[in-house]
């Protein structure tokens, strides 16, 4: 089972080095939105998926890639989460 | 018959008071409301000051007061001037300064986010959200005590300025296309006559609002007096969210760029069923692939598919409307015929005009052509030529700078740039502009720009840098660097670093060179 607090620094730390500093973004809080600032854009989304199913040997379908899902740090750490329970 | 754009809105207002002019995340306006909030916004900005042609900026995520204050600005007789949200505080600057803007809408974090110094010059901002209010802030609560039921007196005529839309510079500095009422109503009247657009239509805007496209959005949904849906960032981005709206929303006509299309294609679940409510799809900006666009066409029986082309100095100037029937043949899709009212030539280098089967540059005429670029006459005169083919009178005809040959159908095709423009999920990009942000930065030597090509978002970029010091940059330092001069959708998603970088026998970067190389960091 993996632990609540490492999945969600790895995610952070992934979202921080992939998408945020690349655009100037240094810090980002946990509940802050990903998409209304741009830290990550429309190809991005489908990098932090294949990120998501390596990294925590989840399944993310189509379906579930939705703004509800990915738009914070907590937000993606609630559907790992949910989805390694399974 | 409308002759500046507002007169679009005044007509539906009258004719359709209470239907939904505008949806976005759940709120709407009606036409009444839409009327009225931009005669009080226009009542608003006459009493700060705004006088016939004067600059006012939008800076705010799009919402339904992108619309109000578009309208608002233009009943005060102003230009408006959208910029980027997402655009740097740099860039952003630079802007409101280059066209002398006093009066900026926005909202409390995007003003936060400006430089010291370009809020200095703002003599006036108004809130979109929130109610904080001073001297020089107001709210937008505050527009309630203005007079709703008509807009301020200016006289107008069809060729004052209506927007100015920034795109990249080969420079560095972003140039400002300025645009007339006639301008983008010649563009607005053929795009009614050719899709039909009426009342019962409920269009999708997908574009940013500083981005051409969304004239047509917003200009045609006021003209038929239909209703206009923005598509908002939490809806863009996912693409089984925005198949589902699609089909939740009924909405009949759809235009973007191809790489949004290509997203919900790969991604969105799609079925026919989900695109039953459209029919008329229309996309420009970018090259559709031909894989693509049959899977698209597939997908969407009933709708009519159309090759929108042309840079924002003409709006569109020419289009292809899809026959399904030559689809499974076709090798590459053509951008058509000029519009209705617009005149295009394929002209070769030395004047001339081309031949069947000859690459010429596509020059275009007419009502929808721009005058030129905010406070650039020398980038104008380049641009924006004399009309040689006739000698009675003085008359401008706009260089693309695209390469096209015209087709034994008939039709225009693209076949490139005369310079190192670049298009990537639609924006036009000038690489020059990226080359420069780079050798701005005080530790590089040498920098090379480059187009990867890619197809879903057309192009990826690369840059190719040499420090003085080999070893003292890293690829993160760079993009950090360029985050904060150009949009976010300009910096180097690669980025090569070199000791040096290889020359041509003239001494010259040779990037054909650099580009038959496999980009080092594969990010």
């Amino acid at each position: 089972m993996i632990q609540s607090a490492e999945v969600k620094d790895r995610i952070r730390e992934y979202v921080l080095e992939e998408f945020a500093k690349a655009k100037g973004i240094d810090q980002i809080t946990d509940d802050e939105s990903l998409t209304k600032n741009g830290v990550i854009d429309s190809m991005g989304i489908f990098r932090l998926v294949a990120f998501l199913e390596e990294t925590f040997g989840v399944r993310v379908g189509d379906e579930e890639i939705t703004h509800d899902n990915l738009e914070s740090v907590n937000a993606i750490e609630k559907l790992v989460l949910a989805k390694s329970k399974k | 018959m409308a002759y500046v754009l507002q007169q679009l809105l005044t007509k539906s207002a009258k004719s359709y008071p209470e239907k939904m002019a505008v949806w976005a995340r759940g709120k709407s306006l009606s036409y009444r409301e839409l009327d009225q909030r931009s005669n009080q916004l226009a009542h608003l900005l006459r009493q700060r000051g705004v006088q016939k042609g004067d600059r006012v900026a939008l800076f705010f995520p799009k919402c339904v007061e992108s619309i109000v204050s578009m309208l608002g600005v233009l009943k005060a007789g102003g230009v408006y001037v959208p910029i980027d949200p997402q655009m740097p505080a740099d860039r952003a600057g630079y802007i409101l300064s280059n066209c002398g803007v006093r009066i900026l809408i926005t909202t409390t974090a995007k003003l936060a986010d400006l430089m010291p110094e370009s809020r200095e010059l703002l003599e006036t901002v108004i809130f979109v959200e929130g109610d904080t209010a001073g001297n020089q802030q107001i709210a937008w609560s505050k527009l309630d005590e203005f007079p709703a039921a008509h807009a301020p007196q200016v006289t107008m005529v069809e060729t004052d300025l209506a927007y100015i839309l920034y795109t990249s510079g080969s420079t560095g500095r972003p140039k400002g296309v300025m645009l007339t009422h006639q301008n983008a109503l010649t563009f607005v009247e053929w795009c009614a006559e050719e899709f039909q657009v009426r009342s019962e239509d409920r269009l999708s805007n997908h574009a940013p609002l500083h981005f051409d496209l969304s004239v047509f959005d917003v200009y045609n949904t006021l003209e038929a007096g239909a209703t206009v849906y923005l598509i908002t960032e939490d809806l863009a981005l996912f693409p089984t969210s925005l198949a589902n709206f699609i089909e939740n929303q009924k909405i009949t006509i759809w235009y973007s760029v191809p790489s949004a299309l290509m997203l919900l294609l790969l991604h969105g679940r799609l079925t026919p069923a989900k695109l039953s409510s459209l029919r008329v799809i229309l996309f420009a900006g970018e090259v559709f692939p031909m894989k693509y666009l049959r899977q698209l066409a597939g997908m969407s029986q009933s709708s009519d598919l159309y090759n929108l082309y042309g840079p924002t100095e003409t709006n569109v100037c020419t289009y292809y409307k899809v026959e399904r029937e030559r689809l499974e043949g076709m090798e590459k899709l053509p951008i058509g015929i000029a519009c209705a009212n617009t005149e295009c030539f394929s002209v070769m280098p030395e004047g001339r005009l081309a031949g069947k089967g000859e690459a010429g540059e596509l020059l275009v005429r007419g009502p929808s052509v721009t005058n030129g670029y905010w406070a650039d006459p020398e980038k104008t005169k380049k641009m924006v030529v004399p009309n040689h083919f006739q000698e009675h009178f003085e008359e401008k005809m706009y260089r693309t700078g695209d390469i096209v040959t015209i087709g034994d159908d008939g039709n225009y095709y693209f076949q490139g740039r005369r310079d190192s423009q670049i298009k990537s999920r639609g924006y036009r990009i000038e690489l020059g502009e990226i080359e420069a942000a780079i050798l701005s930065h005080p530790g590089v030597r040498e920098a090379a720009v480059l187009a990867v090509p890619d197809e879903v978002i057309g192009n990826r970029i690369r840059a190719v840098v040499a420090p003085h010091i080999p070893g003292s940059l890293g690829v993160l330092e760079l993009q950090q660097y360029c985050a904060s001069r150009v949009p976010k959708y300009m910096i180097p998603e690669l980025v090569d670093l070199h000791d040096e970088l290889p020359k041509t026998s003239t001494g010259k970067i040779d990037r054909v060179k650099l580009a038959s190389e496999a980009p080092v960091t594969a990010k």
